[in-house]
């Protein structure tokens, strides 16, 4: 029920509390008025009737004497029927002293219901009493007769309450007429006031609800006043950089005089905003429509904002991936990241992060997240486009709150060809490595040919000479050949290796076996220098996850380093030093360190920021590019590894190379 | 335009008749009771008239009048086997004991009509009884304007008005005679005043008034006044409204004055009354006008068959001479008993008032015809006129042949003698 009554229009809210208002007034007035108007006509009856029986006791008293009935019943019909008495005086009958009926204006016979009324007489003045007669209500004002002190007969005058009953009919007829015209005033003026209110709230709900749902064409037209806006004629709406006076915010400290914010207004006139007089319903409309105005502000900058950076985004010459830190899923790609990956737009949107590269994104994740607010930046990393094609990649990534999730922002260079120029540089840097070590190579592999010659020889001989070689003897020699080929073999296996162009993907790989493999191409020519190796290989060590032959090429560019070095210090040093090089391997905590010494001139404090720098060179010219350590830095920043100088200049250097473990 | 909720304004109307909550009238209807006054046997009706003292002769020759024909009818087994009888108390032309009378008549008699009353000031008193008791009233001996407006739905009123003879008599007055100077003498009552409104009213239509006018109180036969002021007016013609004695009187002093007029008469004043005090008067002219024809007939019946009214009276009233006022009488028995017959055998008030409306064209009597409708209850409409020749009031044939002789008495009176 109570809700039926909220529910209610206001128009009929207003009204019923009027009509109930002036019900209750009107109830109240009715009942009064009605209660005075027939005390008071009673009143008066009971004074006209009184006045009338006065008279006739006054006129009638010589007829009662005489006893001339037919002139007293000629009085009391003059009395009775005269004119409007008629409708007053309902009967007049007279007595005398022994309750005889002497004459009465009766036209049947005397009713007996007024027969109680002969035995009561009033003393003196009257007396007036209701009673009913035929079903109409009747007062019977009854007044002695008296000659002088005596009394002589008694007169009654009946008075007809229809009297009474017509008037009050007739005011209460009166009052309702009155009464409905008033209620019709007041429906009519409610209404129209009502109107004035709820028609403007009405049209503004409407209009509100058209703005929410979007529409903002809407004409706000709540008095018919309204040509429609045209935005075009405020210099704030078309050029978002100028700033609207009542949208933003004045600089209050700008007022050093203390002045009115509208005195700094940038329209003299402004065409949207205004406030008129009027009543709460005007100030609403303008407010509303102020509102709306800036809505439409508003919105109109920040759409223009979103254009701005939608085109950023998607215009940009860079693929650009957002990524969900949580889910690991690309939740956004501009078009430049869905051509490179060569994957449609609604492909690419929700698939993992960690499809793009399997290999290498799950890490590069961890160490995103690891790295707490700061961007991270990873170099050739491997990605796979649509059809499982490889290709290298650079990725900056930075940290970003996207649509309320935690994401990263991912910048994606492909480096495939840089990385192919990378490759072919490291090649020819081998090539020339290789080169360099030809005359150690071609000594390497006399020997194993001169022993195979050698054999071959003798067991010739033996045979131009006739001789026999017994089974022993010649079972040795043949293994000796046989050994010695496959010592050979192993040389040419490990060049080839050297040479061949160096696989992309990555493999464990235990950090001796590069080692291993790169000192027995190295040794023979060392040896031959006269330098001396140091191994101290740990056992057991973890993998890592690198290529070999990169490693190779890693290690053979410092221990090239580290035979010049100590070459170098040879040659102003004397007879006793012994040019000694170590090669170590181990473990320290998770990292796989290989560290690469010499007791060589050292490096000078001023020259360690640079050596690592691509064609920084101590050498003379035309002796050396300068990549060799470039290159290696290269490789070893490719497998996530580290590598730091310990040098003093004059005593020697250690390279140390680490590699994470691989999980 | 605002939409009246047609239920708020219901309501709002509802709300308002419920607060203002009066006691409503309790008016009921009153009760069918049996008629009263109507066995299967008899009719009962009353009258209320001047049976003695100076009107005394009116009351009793137009009861006389009504019951010759009434007891014929008796006689004649009555109507629907019912006889008529008529209680009929004195009222000597006083109203207060009409009243009483009739106030008697209703409760007590319980009579189921009222019956040939006389007099204006008399029936006039018992009017608000009538209307009271709601019962008929017919034949009055008065044509008092009273009676017939306001329109009263229970009188029936059987000769015509003063009015309407008055009217008449100035008509003839001024268009046949060319008489211009008309005085009116009239007793001072109701009655009085009545004639001389029509007097008044009809010389009106002529754009003329009563040259004079003089009056006389009831009962009194002081007429001294009121001839001398007409005979100073130079009058020449008086029309009177009163009672034979004073007219009487009035006619004799006015000849031994010398004062020649035409003294005309309305019927009330009684012609045979009139006539007997008038003897030895021959050099006035004395005219009357009747709402009835003269019981010896009209023009060209005379001598033949009687009139059953004649005939009638002979029959049960030997004795008494066929009269104007009797003839009256019989008129209202006739028109009575046609009202009874077409009111049927299951007779009521209401009944029987239908009936005399529906009375059109009804023949009372030779050269008589009485119509009503319900608008119209005045029955007989003609006026007669009669001249006082050798002591009888004798039927009027020709106003020329009166003006010739009015003029041959001015011409005798005018040299010499004259007025004084």
């Amino acid at each position: 029920m109570k809700r039926r009554l909220l529910r209610i229009s206001l128009k009929n809210k207003i009204l019923f509390s009027i009509l109930a208002g002036i019900t209750v007034v009107s109830v109240a007035v009715a009942f009064l008025t009605r209660y005075i108007l027939v005390s008071s006509l009673e009143g008066e009856l009971a004074q006209r009737g009184s006045a009338i029986a006065h008279s006739v006791a006054e006129r009638g008293g010589s007829f009662l004497l005489e006893k001339d009935t037919a002139r007293l019943l000629s009085l009391i019909y003059d009395e009775a029927k005269l004119m409007e008495r008629e409708r007053l005086v309902d009967y007049i009958f007279v007595t005398d002293t022994r309750e005889t009926v002497l004459a009465h204006t009766f036209t049947r016979p005397f009713p007996d219901e007024l027969r109680p009324l002969l035995h009561l007489s009033p003393d003196r003045g009257k007396l007036v009493r209701g009673l009913t007669l035929d079903d109409k209500d009747v007062v019977d004002i009854t007044v002695p007769i008296n000659e002088g002190l005596y009394r002589i007969g008694v007169v009654h005058v009946g008075l007809s309450q229809s009297h009474i009953d017509r008037l009050v009919a007739k005011l209460r007829i009166t009052f309702l007429g009155f009464i409905s015209l008033i209620i019709m005033i007041l429906f009519f003026i409610s209404n129209r006031l009502t109107r004035n209110i709820t028609r403007p709230i009405s049209r503004l709900t409407r209009i509100s609800d058209e703005i929410s749902r979007g529409n903002f064409d809407i004409s706000l037209d709540l008095g018919g006043q309204e040509a429609g806006w045209n935005t075009s004629a405020c210099p704030a709406y078309t050029n978002t950089d100028l700033p609207c006076w009542n949208f933003d915010d004045v600089p209050r400290e700008g007022l050093s005089d203390g002045g009115d914010p509208e005195r700094y207004r940038n329209c003299r006139q402004c065409l949207f905003y205004r406030k008129r007089d009027g009543d709460e319903v005007v100030q609403l409309a303008d407010s509303f429509r102020n509102m709306v105005w800036s809505i439409k502000l508003y919105r109109r900058r920040l759409s223009e904002s979103e254009d701005k950076y939608r085109s950023l985004f998607d215009a940009g010459p860079d693929p650009i991936f957002v990524v969900d830190l949580k889910t690991c899923s690309i939740i956004d790609a501009n078009p430049r990241a869905v051509d490179l990956y060569g994957y449609p737009k609604d492909e690419l949107m929700g698939k993992s992060f960690l499809d793009l590269g399997p290999e290498s994104n799950r890490e590069f994740l961890s160490a995103f997240r690891s790295s707490g607010a700061a961007c991270v930046y990873r170099t050739k990393m491997i990605h796979y486009r649509k059809g499982e094609r490889p290709f290298f990649v650079n990725v900056h990534a930075c940290p970003t709150s996207y649509r309320g999730k935690t994401a990263m922002v991912l910048a994606v260079t492909d480096v495939t060809e840089m990385m192919e120029k990378d490759a072919q540089l490291i090649q020819a840097s081998k090539m020339k490595s290789l080169g360099e070590m030809s005359a150690g190579i071609a000594h390497e592999l006399n020997q194993p040919l001169n022993a195979i010659k050698m054999g071959s020889e003798f067991l010739l001989l033996m045979v131009e000479r006739e001789l026999s070689v017994d089974k022993g003897q010649f079972q040795e020699v043949v293994q000796e050949i046989s050994s010695q080929v496959d010592r050979a073999a192993e040389i040419i296996q490990t060049l080839r290796s050297f040479g061949r162009k160096a696989d992309l993907a990555r493999e464990r790989l235990d950090s001796n076996t590069p080692v291993r493999e790169v000192l027995t191409l190295v040794r023979r020519q060392f040896e031959l220098e006269n330098i001396h190796f140091e191994l101290r290989l740990a056992e057991d060590l973890p993998p890592i996850l690198a290529q070999n032959n990169r490693l190779q090429q890693v290690f053979f560019n410092l221990l090239t380093n580290a035979r010049d070095a100590v070459n170098e210090r040879a040659a102003t040093e004397g007879p006793e030093y012994r040019k000694t090089v170590t090669l170590a391997t181990r473990l320290d905590n998770s990292r796989v360190l290989v560290e690469v010494g010499d007791n060589g001139v050292g490096i000078p404090d001023a020259v360690k920021d640079k050596i690592f720098e691509p064609f920084f060179t101590t050498k003379e010219i035309g002796q050396g590019m300068g990549l060799g350590l470039a290159i290696t830095y290269g490789i070893v920043k490719d497998y996530g590894g580290d590598i730091r100088i310990d040098s003093s200049a004059g005593a020697g250097t250690t390279f140390q190379v680490s590699f994470p473990a691989a999980v | 335009m605002p939409r009246f909720g047609g239920t708020a304004l219901s309501l709002a109307l509802a709300l308002m008749l419920a607060l203002c909550s009066c006691s409503p009238s309790r008016e009921t209807a009153k009760p069918n009771a049996a008629t009263p006054g109507v066995t299967d046997s008899e009719i009962v009706l009353g009258s209320s008239l001047a049976l003695n003292g100076h009107a005394g002769y009116l009351g009793t020759q137009t009861l006389r009048g009504a019951l010759a024909y009434l007891n014929y009818v008796n006689e004649q087994g009555g109507i629907f086997g019912r006889r008529i009888r008529v209680i009929a108390y004195d009222d000597a032309y006083d109203p207060p004991k009409c009243l009483a009378n009739t106030q008697h008549l209703i409760i007590a008699d319980n009579v189921f009509a009222l019956f040939c009353y006389v007099g204006t000031p008399t029936t006039v008193k018992i009017l608000p009884m009538v209307e009271e008791a709601r019962i008929p009233l017919l034949g009055m001996f008065t044509g008092a304007n009273a009676l017939r407006e306001p329109f009263n739905r229970y009188l029936v009123n059987v000769r015509p008005s003063y009015y309407q003879e008055t009217a008449a008599a100035v008509t003839h007055l001024v268009k046949d005679l060319g008489i211009k100077h008309i005085a009116v003498f009239y007793q001072y009552d109701a009655y009085g005043f009545d004639g001389l409104t029509g007097a008044e009213l009809a010389l009106k239509e002529f754009g003329l008034e009563p040259v004079a006018r003089g009056s006389y109180i009831r009962g009194s036969l002081d007429v001294e006044d009121g001839l001398m002021r007409i005979q100073n007016s130079g009058a020449e013609a008086v029309v009177m409204i009163g009672t034979y004695e004073p007219c009487a009187k009035f006619i004799r002093l006015a000849a031994e004055k010398g004062f020649t007029a035409i003294f005309y008469n309305v019927s009330f004043v009684g012609a045979e009354e009139l006539a007997r005090r008038l003897k030895g008067v021959d050099r006035e002219i004395v005219i009357m006008s009747q709402v009835v024809p003269p019981p010896d007939g009209v023009e060209g019946n005379a001598g033949r068959d009687d009139s059953e009214y004649v005939r009638l009276l002979a029959r049960y009233f030997p004795g008494d001479r066929p009269n104007f006022v009797g003839l009256e009488g019989y008129a209202n028995a006739r028109v009575l008993v046609e009202g009874l017959k077409r009111a049927g055998p299951r007779l009521s008030r209401e009944g029987f008032l239908d009936a005399i409306e529906s009375m059109r064209d009804f023949n009372v009597g030779p050269g008589m015809v009485a119509s009503f409708s319900p608008e119209d209850h005045q029955g007989m409409d003609r006026v007669y006129f009669t001249r006082l020749d050798q002591d009888e009031f004798r039927l009027m044939t020709s106003w020329s042949e009166l003006g010739r002789d009015f003029q041959a008495l001015q011409a005798a009176h005018a040299p010499g003698g004259g007025v004084p």
